[in-house]
C-alpha cells in the first residue's frame, strides 16, 4: 500500500470516527454492542486503576471507552474484510508488578486482547519476558522500559521525557534573559531521574545554567524547605521535571513569591492549583500536555479533538489528566496499522508499524530509540508547547523533537550516564 | 466417618487430600489464576514466617522488607554473576538472616511498641538504599531480566511447573517452621512472650531467643522474596513497601495468629477476597476496609476462632432445646 493510499485511509477512518461521535453521543443510553452483529474486537489496558498512580491510568480508560464508542456508532472498524466492534479489557493492577503479570495473562489469553496498553515502569519490566515471548504487543508510555530485545514493545504516543526538549527550546527563544534553572523533582527512575536528565541536557544545549537540582523522595510532605532551598540560589527558571507534587510545589512557589519563569513536563489538574494560588501565577507556566479543546489541535491526526475533549469532561468533569488522550492516540495508532496490515494479530501489526512510516498525533514520526536503549522503537514527532494563559492551556508552537534529537542525543546521553540510568 | 479413620491418621489423609488437591487445583485455573496461586503459596511463607517473629510477643514493621533483602540477593547474584537460581535461592535466605542478625542487636534494645516503631525505621533505611543507590539496585525501577530457575528442561516461565516449584519449597519451609513452632525452642519462643520474666528467672536468655525468631523467620521470608522474583523477573522496592507491610499484618491478624493455621487461612481468604472484589475496581479498597472492620469487631480471634465459635453456638442452642 502507497504512503497516499495509507493517508487516504487514515483520514477516511478519522473522519468516519469523528462522525460516529455525533450518533454516539445520540444514542449514549443505548449500547452499541446490544444490537451489533459485528465481532468484538478486544484491546486490553493493563494499568494502574487505583492507588496513587491511578491518575495516571483511569482517565486513559475514560478517553479509550469514548473512542471505542465513537467507532462502534459509527458502525465499527474493518480489518481484513472483517468489521469489529472495539472492546477495551482492562485489568486494574494498581502498580503492583504481580499483579500486572496476572493482568497480561488474563488480558491476553482469558479476553483475547490483540495489544496491550500499559503506564510504563517497572509493571513492564515485569510483564516483558512473557510479552516478548508470546509475542504480544504492548505499549508504554516510558520509552526507557525499551530494551534492546523488546521487539514486541512499542511507544506511539508519549516519549517521556524527551518531548521536554521542546519546551526549553521555547522558552530559551521567548524569554533569552532567563539564564538559570533549578530543578526539583522526585528521585524515582522511572520519571524524576529520566526527565531531570533531559531537562539538564535541554537546559546545557540552550545555553542556561543548571544551579541547583534538589532530588527528593516520595516521603515528603513539606515542600516549604526544598523550595526555599532551591529559590535561595535566585533562579531564572523553575523546574517540576516530572514532578508527582506539582500542586503543592506550586503552591509553595507563589506563598514565597516567585516571580520568575516556571517550566514542568505535566500541570495536570491545573485548574485546582489556580484555585490554590491565583491566575495571575499560573498564567506563564509552560508545560507539555495541551487540553484537547485548545484550536491549534485543528489539524491534528485525532478525530474532532474538541467533541472527544467535551464528551470526556461530560462524562468525567474531574478526571482529564495528562493521559486522557494519549491512550486513545495509541489505540487509534494501533487501529490504523491493523487495517493497513489487514489483521488484528500482534505480529503482523508490530510488523506494519515498525517497518513503515507513521504519522505522529501532533505531526511528523520517525522511529527512534537505538542511540539510548538499543531499538527504534520509540515514534516521535512534533510536540506541542503549552503555556497558560488566561487561566487556560494554550498551544504555543510544535516543536520538532526528532530533530533536537538527533542533534542532542550525545549531551543526553551525557546527563543520563551522570545520573546512573541506562543506556546502551 | 471419623469412627473409620484413626485419630493418629487423620493429620496425614487430611495432607493427602490438601496435596492431591493442589496438585490437580492449576489445571483447572485460568491462566491468570494460576499465576494467582503461585503469589498466594509464597505469601503462605511470608506470613507463616512471620507468626514465627510474632511467637515471642515482638510484631515488626520490617519482615516485607527482609522479604526484598532476599529478593535482591537472589536477583543481583543471578543476574550479574550468572549464578544459578539453585545456588542463589539459599543464599537469599542466609542474606536475610544476616542482615535480621545485624539489625537484632539495636532492634532487640527496644520492645513492645518501640521495636515496632524501630522495624520500621530500619526496614526503610533499607528500603531507600535501593531507591538512593541505582547501581547495584536499580533504584525505584528496580532490576530486570531476572533470570528462571534451569532444571533440565522445563519451562519455568510457565506457571504450572513454577507452581509445583514453589510448592515444594514453600512446603518443605512450612514443614521446617511447624517444627521449629513445636520444638523445645518453640515452647521458649511461647514462653518468651507470655512469661518472660519467669523464663529469665530460670535461665532463658530471651536476648537471644527474640534474636533467633527474627533471625530464623527473615531467613524463611528472604527464600519467599527469592521465589517471587525469579517468576516475575523483575523486583523493585515497590514490592516490599509499609503497603505489602499491612497486608502481611492484616492477614495475620484476620486469620489468627494462636495456631500454626491461622495466618495462613487469613491470608488464602483475603487473597481469593481480593481477586474476587476485581471488576469492581472502584468500590474494591472499600469493601476491603468494611470486612476488615467487621472481621475486627466480631470476630476479633481471627477465622482460626470461628470453628470453635461455631461449636459453641450448636452446643448452646442444643442445651437451651433440652
Amino acid at each position: 500500500m502507497s504512503k497516499y493510499e495509507t493517508n487516504d485511509s487514515r483520514r477516511k477512518f478519522l473522519k468516519q470516527v469523528a462522525a460516529g461521535a455525533t450518533t454516539a453521543t445520540a444514542a449514549s443510553i443505548i449500547p452499541s454492542r446490544a444490537f451489533s452483529a459485528n465481532k468484538q474486537l478486544t484491546v486490553g489496558m493493563n494499568i494502574p486503576m487505583t492507588g496513587d498512580l491511578a491518575p495516571w491510568g483511569l482517565p486513559g480508560y475514560y478517553g479509550c471507552e469514548i473512542i471505542a464508542r465513537n467507532i462502534n456508532a459509527a458502525g465499527g472498524v474493518t480489518i481484513g474484510g472483517e468489521t469489529y466492534d472495539i472492546n477495551i479489557a482492562t485489568y486494574d493492577h494498581g502498580y503492583e508488578t504481580d499483579k500486572a503479570v496476572q493482568g497480561m495473562k488474563k488480558l491476553v489469553l482469558e479476553d483475547d486482547a490483540k495489544m496491550v496498553m500499559m503506564l510504563g515502569g517497572a509493571t513492564v519490566a515485569a510483564v516483558l519476558p512473557w510479552a516478548t515471548r508470546k509475542k504480544v504487543l504492548t505499549t508504554t508510555l516510558l520509552p526507557s522500559d525499551i530494551t534492546p530485545d523488546s521487539n514486541y514493545l512499542v511507544a506511539t504516543c508519549e516519549s517521556h521525557p524527551l518531548y521536554n526538549a521542546t519546551g526549553v527550546e521555547w522558552l530559551a527563544r521567548n524569554y533569552p534573559e532567563a539564564k538559570t534553572a533549578v530543578i526539583v523533582t522526585n528521585n524515582d527512575v522511572e520519571y524524576g531521574l529520566q526527565s531531570t536528565a533531559l531537562y539538564q541536557a535541554a537546559f546545557e544545549v540552550a545555553g542556561i545554567e543548571v544551579v541547583d537540582t534538589n532530588l527528593h523522595g516520595f516521603d515528603v510532605t513539606d515542600f516549604a524547605p526544598i523550595v526555599s532551598s532551591v529559590l535561595d540560589k535566585d533562579p531564572d527558571i523553575f523546574c517540576m521535571a516530572t514532578s508527582f507534587y506539582v500542586t503543592p510545589i506550586m503552591e509553595q512557589l507563589y506563598h514565597q513569591g516567585f516571580d520568575g519563569k516556571i517550566i514542568s513536563c505535566t500541570l495536570d489538574f491545573y485548574h485546582e492549583i489556580i484555585a490554590k494560588t491565583s491566575v495571575d501565577f499560573v498564567n506563564g507556566t509552560i508545560f507539555q500536555f495541551p487540553d484537547f479543546d485548545d484550536p491549534a489541535l485543528a489539524d491534528v491526526n485525532f478525530p474532532d479533538p474538541g467533541g472527544f475533549d467535551a464528551a470526556f469532561r461530560a462524562d468525567h468533569p474531574n478526571d482529564w489528566s495528562a493521559v486522557a488522550w494519549e491512550y486513545p492516540v495509541i489505540l487509534l495508532n494501533w487501529i490504523e496499522n491493523a487495517q493497513a496490515a489487514g489483521s488484528v494479530e500482534s505480529e503482523a501489526v508490530t510488523a506494519q508499524m515498525t517497518g513503515s512510516e507513521q504519522n505522529f498525533v501532533f505531526g511528523g514520526g520517525s522511529w527512534w530509540g537505538s542511540q539510548l536503549w538499543g531499538l527504534d522503537n520509540v515514534l516521535v514527532g512534533r510536540w506541542p508547547v503549552v503555556v497558560v494563559e488566561d487561566g487556560r492551556a494554550r498551544i504555543q508552537e510544535y516543536g520538532d523533537l526528532a530533530a533536537w534529537l538527533d542533534a542532542n542525543n550525545d549531551v543526553l546521553i551525557k546527563h543520563m550516564k551522570a545520573l546512573g540510568l541506562r543506556t546502551v | 466417618m471419623n469412627n473409620f479413620i484413626p485419630a493418629k491418621f487423620r493429620p496425614v489423609l487430611f495432607l493427602l487430600l490438601l496435596y492431591a488437591g493442589l496438585i490437580v487445583l492449576p489445571h483447572f485455573l485460568k491462566y491468570h489464576q494460576q499465576d494467582f496461586l503461585i503469589f498466594l503459596t509464597i505469601n503462605i511463607l511470608v506470613v507463616v514466617s512471620y507468626r514465627l517473629v510474632t511467637l515471642t510477643g515482638e510484631w515488626s514493621l520490617i519482615h516485607a522488607v527482609m522479604m526484598g533483602v532476599g529478593a535482591y540477593t537472589s536477583a543481583l547474584i543471578s543476574k550479574n554473576f550468572d549464578i544459578s537460581f539453585w545456588i542463589t535461592l539459599p543464599l537469599a535466605g542466609v542474606m536475610a538472616g544476616l542482615v535480621a542478625l545485624l539489625l537484632s542487636y539495636p532492634l532487640f534494645r527496644m520492645t513492645q511498641f518501640y521495636f515496632l516503631i524501630g522495624s520500621f525505621a530500619a526496614g526503610e533505611a533499607i528500603r531507600l538504599s535501593w531507591i538512593q543507590f541505582i547501581k547495584p539496585f536499580g533504584g525505584t525501577g528496580g532490576t530486570s531480566a531476572i533470570p528462571s530457575p534451569e532444571l533440565m528442561n522445563i519451562d519455568f516461565l510457565e506457571p504450572i511447573p513454577y507452581f509445583y516449584l514453589v510448592l515444594i519449597v514453600v512446603s518443605i519451609c512450612v514443614y521446617l517452621l511447624y517444627r521449629i513452632e513445636n520444638s523445645r525452642i518453640g515452647l521458649t519462643l511461647h514462653a518468651v512472650h507470655w512469661k518472660g520474666v519467669l523464663a529469665e528467672s530460670v535461665g532463658v536468655n530471651t536476648w537471644n531467643y527474640r534474636t533467633l525468631a527474627f533471625v530464623i523467620g527473615s531467613l524463611f521470608v528472604g527464600i519467599a522474596g527469592a521465589l517471587k522474583v525469579h517468576y516475575i523477573g523483575t523486583v523493585a522496592p515497590k514490592q516490599f513497601d509499609i503497603g505489602f507491610m499491612v497486608f502481611i499484618l492484616i492477614w495475620v491478624i484476620v486469620g489468627g495468629y494462636r495456631t500454626f493455621y491461622g495466618a495462613i487461612i487469613g491470608a488464602v481468604v483475603l487473597s481469593v477476597l481480593d481477586e474476587i472484589l476485581r471488576g469492581v475496581e472502584q468500590l474494591r479498597p472499600a469493601i476491603y476496609g468494611a470486612t476488615l472492620i467487621f472481621f475486627i469487631l466480631y470476630l476479633p480471634g481471627g477465622l482460626e476462632s470461628l470453628p470453635q465459635k461455631i461449636k459453641q453456638k450448636f452446643r448452646a442452642n442444643r442445651e437451651s432445646a433440652t
